[in-house]
């Protein structure tokens, strides 16, 4: 098994900090996108929250959404048919995906509702 | 030691044996020489308490002159001093090194080791700590304190407002104290993973080590950024340039953003041990295993992550766009999961368990309401509207003393009360630690919890007095009043601390009828903690089997003594626990004082702009590191080559890993923290910066640079092939390659010295100059380093010291080879060819 895929099996500890690294790398990509866009391209006010800034980084926290949710599935279905040590990392593992993906949701929230650069 | 613990001559025989290898060095010398995680984990301790009670003394002023309105014992100039220093000492002084030390002290004890992984930086950790805390102090003594606020915002804070030594006294002094964090930091991550004993693999690990590992590696990513925000504000205060001055091109927001990119997860870093000692001791007083073991594991890890996010949470007043906002105070609200799982967890115990209300869970109970009051407060202040109401008044002061001192100072007393008979073999006084902790408990309330009110009537913080016709005078006098009250409960405290140890009770073993490792040892315990080193396959051993302390004493389990005469420990899977090698320690040293007494020197020639003899403190300090790295492996202080060496498991330097390739690992870590930060500066003053001047054409010569980079590449690549090379066994001409691989660390060296030769840098015109000389500096110190380290390499492998049977050492400077390459390419990217291909030019 290569080394990468031995990472990504769900009993390897790497899935205690994979989901949360996701996190921290779609909230640095979320809040660097919308600084930059905001300063090359900033929408009139008028437009509300029906912006290509808004519409982009939506689609970047549904892809990162959709991501979180089926390693935390993965975990879960993992972790419950193992014992010992891989159930334990599988299980927390799992548990921490959810609770990335649920940060992504809760934090992605205001696109829908407020205007990019105001 | 207890009777108890070492009954038989045969376990007389071992101790002996053990403290000969293991013990301290006799005289001042021997003190000085220290190296034992025991010994410097309590040197942490209580030059912390020194601080505290000093920066306590500060707060007591402080109170002193708010107690009435209209009042004159403090200057506005000496107030603003005292008010800085207060916050300066108690986070920086006290509550970081408080904790590491308490950490440094229990971990390998928990774990089952004898040590720390890296014993040299222990001691090396402590000096700069102390040689930091005391020059940073002494600015106060000198009526020259910084006094622009514990987060020493520009342009405050710079030259223009602050033109006397004091903001460079903050700067220079705590970057110094932050070495010691970081050392803290790395050893405490490597020994955590990779010195546990036996069988105690990752989920077996006591909640205490997993809390201590988060914090070690917060510490290591959360301390850089500051770090090169008090780099970049010290050479614009003594060198001009402009990388916080807009009519420069800099910003002054950048400052605010490096620093609570540190501040944030700082608040985490204290918090984070101090639930771990919570963690422990509820599960002990409530006579059942913790409910929820891998729940507080994933809140452990959630609060070491989601802390990073919120820095912004401290800026709302600035001026960011509100979606950006709305992020934070999300990510803010987010952070509150995690520790509502440990307080539900924490209660769950206590219900589910026969809890005992001895003096210890007392200072518990204490911390579960004050902190859970702070929390709550810290939501309300997640949100937007009433951040911006309540921004800079004493509310936020309430709050982040019921944060700070309940989520710290409550669990760090009951942690104390806890160790106490573990650290001296004698109980405290109940009484007088009752009385102390309801003097504190009440006085605390009633300063903190008025304070409330006070900041929601729009009492300002950092005012150094106030009109009675504001209507603040009642809050104020009772907020003093507490305050006093809350310092004699802690006067209480201390008085036990002191008395207990000559007429405290004797401490029966086990005396809390503990769980984990520590209280398996004699009280006090031995230098080297396990006469013979347990197996560990349960989360706890004590509670399954009470008689382990006497079977370690007898040497009943393994690696029993020190006939050998080398300090080992075991060396252990991070996963499984499974031991991989014995580790080999280095015995008692002075290097680590005289390397952070060059510091020193460093530190003070440049408070007193004496430049060239900072230059010959700073080669002083790498030449003694230098020393420092030399007497590893086979060398003849360290672990020469013999016949009668252990085989199975082997000695660690006869392998290709060992704590010292986790160290550099863990250390890039917090380089690379560095290196982001940097590149964070850089593009945020090119995209936000309003003066920013970008030339119309890059002054970095590309043809130079990817010369250099080629140079690093090869050489590189030539040292991983010799590594690999090494571990199947084939030593041939490796000195004459090694020796070729310094060459092109040379090559690299110089082109990239021409670079900056011929860019013609105008580094205090412009923050863009300033930055690019920074970026080449950071290249230049890592080529620097690598170059020499691969030199010193093809010398040691001359000498035998390096080679087949010993090839160890080359992997782990190939780490550092190979991070150099990384951040060369991403710097070389980032500042001389995107400014190209973007034609950023004005």
């Amino acid at each position: 098994m290569t080394p990468l895929r031995r990472w990504l099996a769900p009993s390897h500890p790497v899935q205690l900090l994979l989901g949360l690294t996701l996190w921290s790398l779609w909230f640095v990509l979320l809040y660097a996108g919308l600084s930059v866009a905001c300063e090359l391209a900033p929408p009139s006010p008028g437009q509300g929250a029906l912006t290509g800034i808004n519409a982009w980084l939506a689609v970047l926290t549904l892809a990162i959404l959709a991501l979180l949710g089926w390693l935390a599935w993965r975990g879960l279905a993992v972790g419950r048919a193992s014992v010992g040590r891989p159930r334990f990392i599988a299980l927390v593992g799992a548990g921490l995906h959810l609770y990335s993906a649920a940060g992504v949701a809760f934090v992605g929230l205001p696109l829908v509702a407020l205007p990019p650069c105001l | 030691m207890s009777e108890s613990m070492r009954p038989t001559p045969e376990a007389e025989h071992l101790h002996q044996e053990l403290s000969a290898v293991w013990g301290n060095s006799p005289g001042w010398r021997g003190r000085l020489s220290v190296v034992n995680h025991s010994t410097l984990g309590l040197r942490f301790m209580f030059t912390g308490l020194v601080f505290f009670l000093l920066g306590g003394v500060l707060a007591m002023l402080i109170r002193t002159q708010l107690a009435l309105p209209d009042q004159a014992f403090m200057s506005p100039e000496i107030y603003a001093q005292v008010t800085t220093m207060h916050g300066t000492v108690m986070m920086f002084l006290f509550a970081i090194p408080m904790l590491e030390g308490l950490a440094i002290y229990l971990i390998p004890k928990m774990i089952g080791a004898r040590d720390l992984a890296c014993p040299r930086l222990t001691a090396f950790g402590y000096w700069c700590y102390l040689f930091g805390g005391i020059i940073l102090f002494a600015s106060l003594l000198l009526e020259m304190a910084p006094d622009s606020g514990w987060f020493m915002y520009t342009p405050l804070s710079s030259s223009e407002y602050a033109p006397g030594p004091g903001s460079d006294f903050w700067l220079l002094g705590i970057t110094f104290v932050e070495i010691s964090a970081l050392s803290a930091g790395v050893e405490l991550t490597v020994s955590i993973l990779r010195t546990r004993a036996p069988g105690m693999a990752l989920h077996r690990m006591p909640l205490f080590a997993w809390y201590i590992l988060a914090m070690a590696l917060m510490i290591v990513v959360g301390f850089p950024p500051l770090i090169l925000g008090s780099v970049l504000l010290e050479l614009e205060r003594a060198a001009g340039m402009p990388f916080f001055t807009v009519a420069g091109g800099g910003d002054p927001i950048l400052w605010q953003h490096l620093f609570w990119l540190f501040g944030h997860p700082e608040v985490y870093i204290i918090f984070l041990p101090a639930a771990g000692i919570v963690s422990t001791l509820i599960p002990v007083f409530a006579g059942r295993p913790i409910v929820g073991y891998g729940w507080v594991v994933a809140a452990i890890v959630i609060t070491g992550f989601i802390s990073f996010g919120l820095w912004v949470h401290h800026m709302f007043t600035v001026g960011i766009p509100q979606l950006a906002q709305a992020f934070f105070s999300a990510a803010s609200m987010l952070v509150a999961v995690p520790t509502a799982i440990q307080v539900f967890v924490w209660l769950a115990t206590l219900w589910l368990g026969r809890p005992r209300m001895t003096l210890p869970m007392l200072w518990v109970t204490g911390f579960l309401v004050i902190f859970v009051c702070g929390g709550l407060t810290g939501v309300m202040l997640a949100l937007v509207p009433f951040n911006w109401q309540v921004h800079d008044t004493h509310f936020v002061v309430a709050h982040l003393h019921y944060v700070l001192v309940g989520g710290m100072f409550f669990p760090l007393l009951a942690g104390a009360y806890y160790w106490l008979p573990l650290v001296t073999g004698r109980m405290p006084s109940e009484p007088l630690g009752r009385l102390g902790f309801w003097l504190t408990f009440l006085g605390f309330n009633l300063t903190f919890l008025i304070m409330h009110w006070t900041g929601l009537l729009g009492m300002p913080r950092r005012v150094y007095t106030y009109d009675s016709a504001m209507g603040w005078d009642l809050y104020n006098l009772i907020s003093s009043i507490g305050g006093f009250m809350m310092a004699a409960g802690i006067a209480a405290v201390l008085v036990d601390l002191v008395l207990h140890g000559r007429y405290g009770r004797r401490a029966p073993p086990n005396p809390w009828g503990a769980d984990t490792l520590e209280w398996s040892l004699a009280m006090p315990p031995a230098s080297y903690n396990f006469a013979s080193l347990p197996r560990v396959e349960s989360r706890h051993p004590l509670w399954e089997s009470p008689s382990l302390g006497e079977e370690i004493a007898r040497g009943e389990h393994a690696r029993p003594g020190a006939a050998h005469g080398r300090r080992e420990l075991f060396g252990s899977e991070a996963l499984t626990g499974r031991v991989r090698q014995v580790i080999h320690l280095p015995g008692n040293s002075l290097l680590p004082l005289y390397a952070a007494l060059c510091l020193a020197v460093v530190c003070v020639s440049l408070l007193t702009r004496l430049y060239p003899l900072a230059l010959l403190g700073l080669a002083g300090a790498g030449v003694l590191l230098l020393r420092w790295s030399w007497e590893n492996g086979g060398h003849s202080r360290a672990a020469p080559l013999r016949h009668d060496e252990p085989e199975d498991p082997p000695l660690h330097s006869r392998t290709a890993d060992g704590p010292g390739r986790w160290t550099m690992g863990v250390a890039l870590l917090a380089d690379g923290a560095f290196f982001l930060s940097l590149l964070f500066g850089w593009f945020y003053l090119w995209t936000v910066s309003p003066e920013w001047q970008m030339p119309a054409r890059s002054p970095l010569s590309l043809p130079l640079l990817l010369a250099s980079g080629a140079a690093l590449t090869l050489g590189s690549l030539w040292l991983e092939r010799r590594v690999a090379a090494l571990r199947r066994g084939r030593e041939v001409g490796l000195t004459l390659a090694l020796g070729g691989i310094a060459a092109l660390g040379g090559l690299h060296v110089a082109l990239l010295v021409l670079v900056l030769m011929v860019a013609g840098l105008s580094p205090t015109a412009t923050a863009h100059d300033a930055t690019l000389l920074v970026g080449l500096a950071y290249l230049l110190a890592h080529g620097g380093l690598a170059t020499v380290l691969a030199a010193l390499q093809a010398w040691r492998a001359g000498l035998g010291l390096v080679g087949a049977r010993l090839p160890f050492e080359p992997g782990v400077v190939a780490l550092l080879w190979r991070y150099q390459v990384g951040v060369y390419w991403i710097l070389v990217a980032a500042i001389a060819l995107l400014p190209r291909l973007t034609g950023a030019g004005p």
